[in-house]
């Protein structure tokens, strides 16, 4: 996976970072809020389109590979166990009220999977504190929330190295399910132990470099926030308000 | 004027049966480096972990005695040395903030913090990195450093800040013999500008001719106090603390195979003691 911060040229990345935040919520909103069956399928639609317009294509096929087992369960979970009137595909008996509630449950998911993969990559950590500070909201939340983004890659690259170190000492974790299993412990326990281990050491640093001083922080390079990103994020907003509306009043669930 | 003084500390970890520092009063003064020496486990960072009011607040445990961190309890609120203490442990990488894009964006994180005004902050930041010898490194990402690059930063990212007081805990461990001498030159130079420095470590060879005071701790107790080139010369040291300098250690183990008073305690620490001595 890639770093947070690493070149993702393109719209997502130039725009205001909040932009980005926002449209990757409104997305994860929208896909509970819109008409069903087909609003979920739409979104997961526009979703895949704006991702690859905004330089941030790779979210798509991730998004895929992340989503796909869940749609195969879906699948198997609505449309063959379902129940309803049915028809047939081939030598497969669906359920059709299932099989289009297991694709409403794909968009959403689709949709929501896809929508925040393209906002982690084109987050940049240091832009979204910039842009957090010159509001003058409080550190500790974007704090969590950046460092939690930006911790990610490093974890994965020690999960690699204790792989690597595992597997010079004899361990092995290929083969089938039973091996696999046989070697998690081993290999996840380290990690974890070690990362418990730094809990206290880490604490201390940020505690000296005055993470926990209430008060406004000091933006070190704002971004710049241009009408067209204030005008997509209310738009955003007044998009999921109406699909709200919509969704209390009229539309069907 | 003492900035820190510890009367009467004794502290014991949550998870230990015994204490970890007994009955410790010492005065760390201002315009003086005092090193802590002493064996694994002898209490040396602890005392800086209870010094900073990290400990028992962050670490658990039980504190006993008074400790005083310019003027106030370390203890009583969450921070009160943010900005006034240059705090470094041996392992930098834990000490990065975890979000800084550049090295320039990491030794900027702590004072962007504390809410100071941009221009304050660039020139502040821009001194630190100029001081600690990583100008060139100031659009690096602080993840793809060497240790030695890392540790620098880190230093610097405290030396930005200008503190009273610093509290370091093997500051040097992954530099090298000249990233060593350049650090150490600046707490001398922070120290002689009225900086309080309590320095832990094992670094024997180089500490012997930059600190003012050596505090040998053994046990959880101050064993031996004074000078460094009193204190490692003599023979105490070697029963009581860790040992002393390389020097002072060859000397030692030449004078029990040859009887010499060339070669009897008081013993040389340093290279050039040895040869005024040995010509």
């Amino acid at each position: 996976m890639t770093a947070p911060g690493a070149p993702s040229p393109g719209l997502a990345r130039r725009a205001h970072p909040l932009t980005g935040l926002s449209a990757a919520i409104a997305v994860t909103a929208l896909a509970f809020l819109v008409p069903t069956p087909w609003g979920p399928l739409i979104l997961y639609g526009g979703c895949v389109v704006l991702v690859a317009i905004c330089g941030v294509g790779r979210a798509i096929r991730q998004g895929v590979i992340v989503c796909l087992p869940l749609w195969i369960f879906l699948f198997l979970l609505h449309g063959l166990l379902g129940g309803g009137p049915t028809r047939s595909l081939g030598p497969l008996t669906l359920s059709a009220d299932g099989t289009m509630a297991a694709l409403v449950q794909a968009g959403r998911f689709g949709a929501i999977i896809t929508a925040s993969l393209g906002f982690y990559h084109a987050f940049d950590p240091s832009r979204f504190l910039n842009a957090v500070a010159a509001r003058g909201w409080p550190m500790h939340f974007s704090y969590l929330f950046v460092a939690t983004l930006h911790a990610l890659p490093a974890f994965l690259d020690r999960a690699g190295a204790s792989i690597e170190a595992q597997r010079t000492r004899g361990l092995r974790y290929r083969g089938g399910v039973l091996a696999r299993a046989r070697a998690v412990v081993p290999l996840a326990l380290p990690l974890i132990l070690g990362a418990l281990a730094e809990v206290d050491e880490r604490a201390h640093a940020l505690e000296m470099r005055a993470v926990a001083v209430g008060g406004k922080r000091t933006p070190l390079d704002p971004p710049a926030d241009t009408l067209a990103d204030r005008t997509i994020r209310w738009s955003l907003l007044f998009l999921v308000l109406l699909a709200l509306v919509g969704r209390l009043t009229s539309w069907p669930m | 004027m003492a900035d820190v003084t510890f009367d009467a500390v004794s502290f014991r970890y949550a998870a230990s049966t015994t204490d970890v520092l007994n009955g410790v009063s010492l005065d760390f003064r201002a315009g003086e480096i005092t090193w802590l020496f002493g064996p694994l486990g002898a209490g040396c960072t602890t005392v800086l972990l209870v010094a900073a009011g990290l400990a028992p607040r962050h670490t658990g445990g039980t504190l006993v005695g008074a400790v005083s961190l310019l003027g106030r309890d370390p203890q009583t609120t969450d921070s009160a040395g943010a900005g006034q203490i240059g705090f470094v442990t041996a392992t930098p990488e834990l000490q990065l903030s975890g979000i800084a894009a550049t090295v320039w964006e990491e030794v900027a994180f702590t004072p962007a913090n504390l809410g100071w005004p941009i221009e304050r902050i660039r020139s502040a930041t821009d001194r630190a990195l100029r001081l600690l010898g990583v100008e060139h490194l100031a659009h690096r990402e602080p993840r793809t450093l060497s240790g030695g690059e890392l540790q620098r930063t880190v230093i610097a990212s405290m030396a930005v800040l200008q503190p009273r007081v610093w509290l370091l805990d093997e500051p040097a461990s992954s530099l090298d013999q000249s990233g060593r001498v350049r650090t150490y030159q600046l707490f001398r130079a922070e120290a002689d500008a009225g900086a309080t420095v309590i320095l832990a470590s094992e670094d024997a060879d180089a500490l012997a001719t930059v600190a003012d005071r050596v505090v040998v701790l053994n046990e959880g107790r101050p064993v031996l106090d004074g000078a460094p080139g009193v204190v490692l010369a003599g023979e105490p040291i070697w029963d009581r603390g860790p040992g002393s300098t390389s020097v002072a250690g060859l000397a030692r183990a030449a004078g029990k195979l040859v009887a010499s008073p060339l070669l009897a305690a008081p013993y040389p620490i340093t290279v050039a003691e040895g040869i005024a001595r040995w010509r």
